[in-house]
C-alpha cells in the first residue's frame, strides 16, 4: 500500500515543475480549442439562433442536413469536385517543381522562392488580385490576354461552368508552391547511392523515378495530400471575396457554393448556429474519413 | 481508457453546462436615468460616414451634458458577423446601423428593443413611406428606423449619346432599348449594363414595380404569378440576351471608362466618378430609370438605426435616435459628409435637396425618391432572397424559362412565409 502511494507522489516530484510549466498552454488550449469544440458539438444538437438561449432537439439538424437540404448536397458535390482537382493537380505540380528546382544553385533557389511567395502573401491580397485578373469586359487582365491572341471577352466571374475550373486554378498557383518545398526537402533526404545501385542495375531515368524516387517520397506525398486535403475542404476566402454577389454567398447559381461558405451562410446571415454547427461536425467527419483512407492506402503501399 | 472516457464525459458536460448557459434574453438592468451615459453606436459603412454621424452625436450631447456619443465604424464585410456575436453574448453597443432589415432581423430574436415605447412613431410622417413600411417589423414593432437613404439611377455617358445622335436619355422600356439599338449602330460595343442589383432580386425588383407588379399582395402572399412579373423578367432576359447587357458586374465608374453608354448605378457613384476617372468629368450624367408601362418606381435601400435590447442606457440611446431626425441634426450630418465627398441621402426626403450632390443631381434623386418603392417587409421575405435570385439568374443564363423560374421563385418565399 505505501509502494502504491509513493509513485504518484514521486512521479509528482520529478515531473511536477513540467506540469507547472504547461498548465499555461493547458489553459489556452482547454479554453480556446477544447471548449469551443465541445460547445460546437453541444450546439449541432440544438435550434440557436445566437440570441435566444439554445433549445435541444436531437438529431434533427443532422436529418434534416443529410436527408432535405438540397443546397448542402450541392456545397459537397461542388467541394468534392474542388478538393479532388486543386489536391490532385496542385500535388502533381509541387512535384514537378521539386524535381525541375531541387538543386543548390542560385537559378533554383530564386525559381524556388519565386513559387514559394504566394504561399507567404495575405490570401485576402491574393484573392483581391484575381477578382482584378477576372474583371470582366477589357479592364481585367485576363481578358486584356484574351484580346491580345484575338479572343474575346469572357464574363469569367458570371459562368457557372468556369467558376470551379477558376477556384481550382487559384488554389494550385498558391499553393503548389508550398508543397514544392516540402517535395524538396523528401528529394533531399533520398542517399544519392540508391540512384548509383539503380542505374548499375540498369534502370533509366523513369525507372529510377518510379522505383527509387516516387517511393521513398511516399511519407512526404501522404503529408501533401492530407494537408491539401484538409486546406481545400475549408476553402472560404477564395469564394466569399471572389464569387460572392450581393445577397448570395456561393456567385451565380450556387456554382461556386462550398461546405464553409455555406456554414458561414446558415451561422451568420441566417441566424442557424445550431445547424451551422452540424454543417461543421460533418465536414469534421468528411475530412477525419478521407485523412484516415488516405493514411491506410501510405500504409498498405509501404507494405506491398 | 478509463482516463480518456473520464476527460471525454467530462467535457460533453462542460459543453452542455456552457451550451445551456450560452445567451438568452433577459432584461438588462438599466443605468440610473440621471447618471451620466457612456453610449456606444456601432455604425455599419467606412469611417467618414462614422465621423459624419459624429457630429450629430457631439450636437446631441452639447444639449445633454451627461450623455456622451461614440460612433465606431463596422465594415460591410464582418457587420453582420459582428453584431450577431454581440447579441449573442448580450455585451456590445447601445446603438447599431446597418442593412435595412438588419434591425428586424436581431429585433425579432429578441436582440432590439421596440422604440414605439419611447415615441418613435412620431418620426413616421417625416420619412419616406415606403422606406419606413420596409425598415418596421411586419407585427407593426419598430426595431429601428431608416438613417439614410440609397437609390438607383440610369449614368450615361453624355458624349456617347451626341455621337449616336441621341439628345436626350430614355425615358421608357421601348425608348430604352430603342437607344441601345442606335448606340449599337454608332459604334458603342457594350451600350448598357447595370451595375446594382445585377443578377440580383434588386435588379429585378425594378423591371417588376415598373410593370406594375409586385413580390408580394398586400397580405404579405406571393405575387410572382401575374402577367406582370412575367412580363419584367422577359424584359430583363432581353436586356442581357438580345441587347448585350453584361451579366458579370462592372462597377459604374468602371463600365463608364470602358465606354458602356448607360449603366443602372447606385447613387452613391455619384460622386466618385470625377475622383476615380477624371477623364469621364463631364462626359457623364443621370436620369431617372426608364418607366415601365406600369411606373417609374425605383428601388429605395438605405441603412436602419435602433437600439440593443442589452444597452444598459435605452431611455438616452432612443432618445438619441429620436434626435437623428431633427433639423440641427439631419443638416450636421449632410455638412461633414459635403466636407467629406459621402453619398449620404438624409432619410428626410425635404432635405434631400440640400445633399452633398450637385444641385441638378441632388434634384434627380429627389425625384425618384418620390416614387420609390423599397424592399418587401413580408416574413420570410430575407430568407427568401437569395434562393428567389437565384431562379433569376436560371432564367438570364437560359437554365429556365420565366414561368418556371417564377414558379420556383413563389414556391421558396411560400415556404419561407412559415
Amino acid at each position: 500500500m505505501a509502494t502504491h502511494t509513493a509513485a504518484p507522489r514521486q512521479r509528482w516530484r520529478r515531473y511536477g515543475t513540467s506540469y507547472l510549466m504547461l498548465l499555461p498552454f493547458l489553459g489556452l488550449f482547454a479554453g480556446f480549442l477544447v471548449w469551443p469544440l465541445a460547445n460546437s458539438l453541444y450546439l449541432s444538437f440544438t435550434k440557436f439562433d445566437g440570441v435566444n438561449a439554445p433549445e435541444f432537439q436531437g438529431l434533427e439538424n443532422f436529418r434534416h442536413l443529410l436527408f432535405d437540404d438540397d443546397r448542402f448536397r450541392h456545397a459537397l458535390g461542388n467541394t468534392f469536385l474542388y478538393v479532388v482537382a486543386s489536391v490532385g493537380i496542385g500535388t502533381l505540380l509541387s512535384l514537378g517543381l521539386a524535381l525541375a528546382f531541387s538543386g543548390s544553385s542560385w537559378p533554383h533557389r530564386i525559381m524556388r522562392t519565386i513559387f514559394f511567395l504566394p504561399s507567404v502573401t495575405s490570401s485576402i491580397a491574393l484573392m483581391l488580385l484575381w477578382k482584378w485578373i477576372f474583371n470582366p469586359g477589357d479592364f481585367g487582365l485576363a481578358n486584356t490576354a484574351m484580346t491580345w491572341f484575338g479572343g474575346r471577352a469572357v464574363e469569367w466571374l458570371a459562368t457557372p461552368g468556369l467558376t470551379i475550373p477558376i477556384l481550382v486554378l487559384m488554389s494550385v498557383w498558391g499553393g503548389m508552391g508550398y508543397g514544392m518545398v516540402l517535395y524538396v526537402a523528401g528529394l533531399n533526404t533520398i542517399p544519392q547511392e540508391y540512384y548509383e545501385a539503380a542505374r548499375i542495375d540498369g534502370a533509366g531515368t523513369w525507372q529510377q523515378f518510379r522505383r527509387v524516387t516516387l517511393p521513398l517520397l511516399r511519407p512526404v506525398t501522404t503529408y501533401v495530400v492530407v494537408t491539401g486535403l484538409i486546406g481545400a475542404f475549408q476553402v472560404f476566402e477564395a469564394v466569399y471575396i471572389v464569387f460572392r454577389g450581393t445577397n448570395n454567398i456561393g456567385g451565380v447559381l450556387d456554382s461556386g457554393l462550398m461546405i464553409v461558405p455555406y456554414l458561414y451562410d446558415q451561422g451568420f446571415t441566417h441566424f442557424k448556429l445550431g445547424y451551422a454547427s452540424a454543417i461543421a461536425w460533418v465536414l469534421f467527419l468528411i475530412i477525419f474519413a478521407l485523412s484516415m483512407v488516405n493514411l491506410r492506402i501510405g500504409r498498405a503501399l509501404k507494405e506491398l | 481508457m478509463r482516463r480518456t472516457t473520464a476527460a471525454t464525459c467530462a467535457a460533453l458536460i462542460a459543453a452542455f453546462g456552457a451550451g445551456c448557459a450560452t445567451s438568452g434574453t433577459s432584461e438588462t438592468k438599466q443605468a440610473d436615468a440621471n447618471a451620466p451615459a457612456a453610449i456606444t453606436w456601432w455604425s455599419t459603412g467606412g469611417d467618414d460616414e462614422s465621423a459624419a454621424f459624429q457630429k450629430a452625436a457631439d450636437l446631441y450631447t452639447k444639449s445633454h451634458p451627461n450623455v456622451t456619443i461614440k460612433v465606431q465604424t463596422l465594415a460591410w464585410d464582418d457587420a453582420y458577423a459582428k453584431l450577431l456575436a454581440a447579441s449573442t453574448s448580450r455585451s456590445g453597443p447601445d446603438i447599431i446601423s446597418g442593412g435595412m432589415t438588419w434591425t428586424i432581423q436581431f429585433g425579432l430574436r429578441g436582440g432590439m428593443v421596440d422604440l414605439r415605447k419611447y415615441g418613435i412613431e412620431q418620426l413616421q410622417a417625416q420619412a419616406q413611406p415606403a422606406q419606413w413600411k420596409s425598415a418596421v417589423s411586419p407585427d407593426g414593432t419598430v426595431y429601428g428606423i431608416p438613417l439614410d437613404m440609397s437609390t438607383e439611377a440610369l449614368y450615361y455617358r453624355t458624349d456617347l449619346f451626341d455621337k449616336a445622335g441621341l439628345k436626350e436619355p430614355p425615358k421608357t422600356w421601348e425608348e430604352l432599348t430603342a437607344d441601345i439599338e442606335k448606340l449599337k449602330k454608332s459604334g458603342v460595343k457594350t451600350p448598357f449594363s447595370i451595375d446594382w442589383g445585377n443578377l440580383d432580386w434588386i435588379g429585378y425588383f425594378n423591371f417588376l414595380y415598373q410593370a406594375g407588379g409586385s413580390f408580394y399582395t398586400p397580405d404579405c402572399k406571393p405575387s410572382l404569378d401575374t402577367p406582370q412579373a412575367e412580363q419584367a423578367l422577359s424584359y430583363w432576359i432581353d436586356l442581357h440576351r438580345k441587347y448585350g447587357a453584361p451579366t458579370d458586374t462592372v462597377t459604374t465608374s468602371d463600365a463608364l471608362d470602358q465606354g458602356i453608354a448607360m449603366v443602372y448605378g447606385g447613387n452613391w457613384n455619384a460622386l466618385g466618378i470625377d475622383t476615380s476617372k477624371p477623364k469621364m468629368k463631364g462626359k457623364w450624367t443621370i436620369a431617372p430609370l426608364p418607366a415601365g408601362p406600369a411606373a417609374p418606381t425605383t428601388f429605395i435601400g438605405g441603412r436602419a438605426v435602433g437600439v440593443t435590447s442589452y444597452s444598459k442606457h435605452i431611455q438616452q440611446a432612443a432618445d438619441f435616435v429620436k434626435f437623428l431626425y431633427t433639423d440641427e441634426a439631419v443638416d450636421a450630418v449632410t455638412a461633414e459628409s459635403k466636407a467629406r465627398n459621402i453619398a449620404y441621402i438624409p432619410p428626410r426626403p425635404d432635405k434631400i435637396a440640400d445633399s452633398p450632390f450637385t444641385p441638378e443631381h441632388s434634384a434627380v434623386f429627389a425625384g425618384i425618391i418620390k416614387t420609390g418603392a423599397a424592399a418587401p417587409g413580408c416574413p420570410g421575405w430575407d430568407e427568401s432572397a437569395s434562393d428567389v435570385a437565384k431562379q433569376f439568374q436560371a432564367a438570364i443564363l437560359g437554365k429556365a424559362d420565366v414561368k418556371t423560374a417564377l414558379a420556383e421563385a413563389a414556391k421558396v418565399m411560400e415556404r419561407n412565409a412559415g
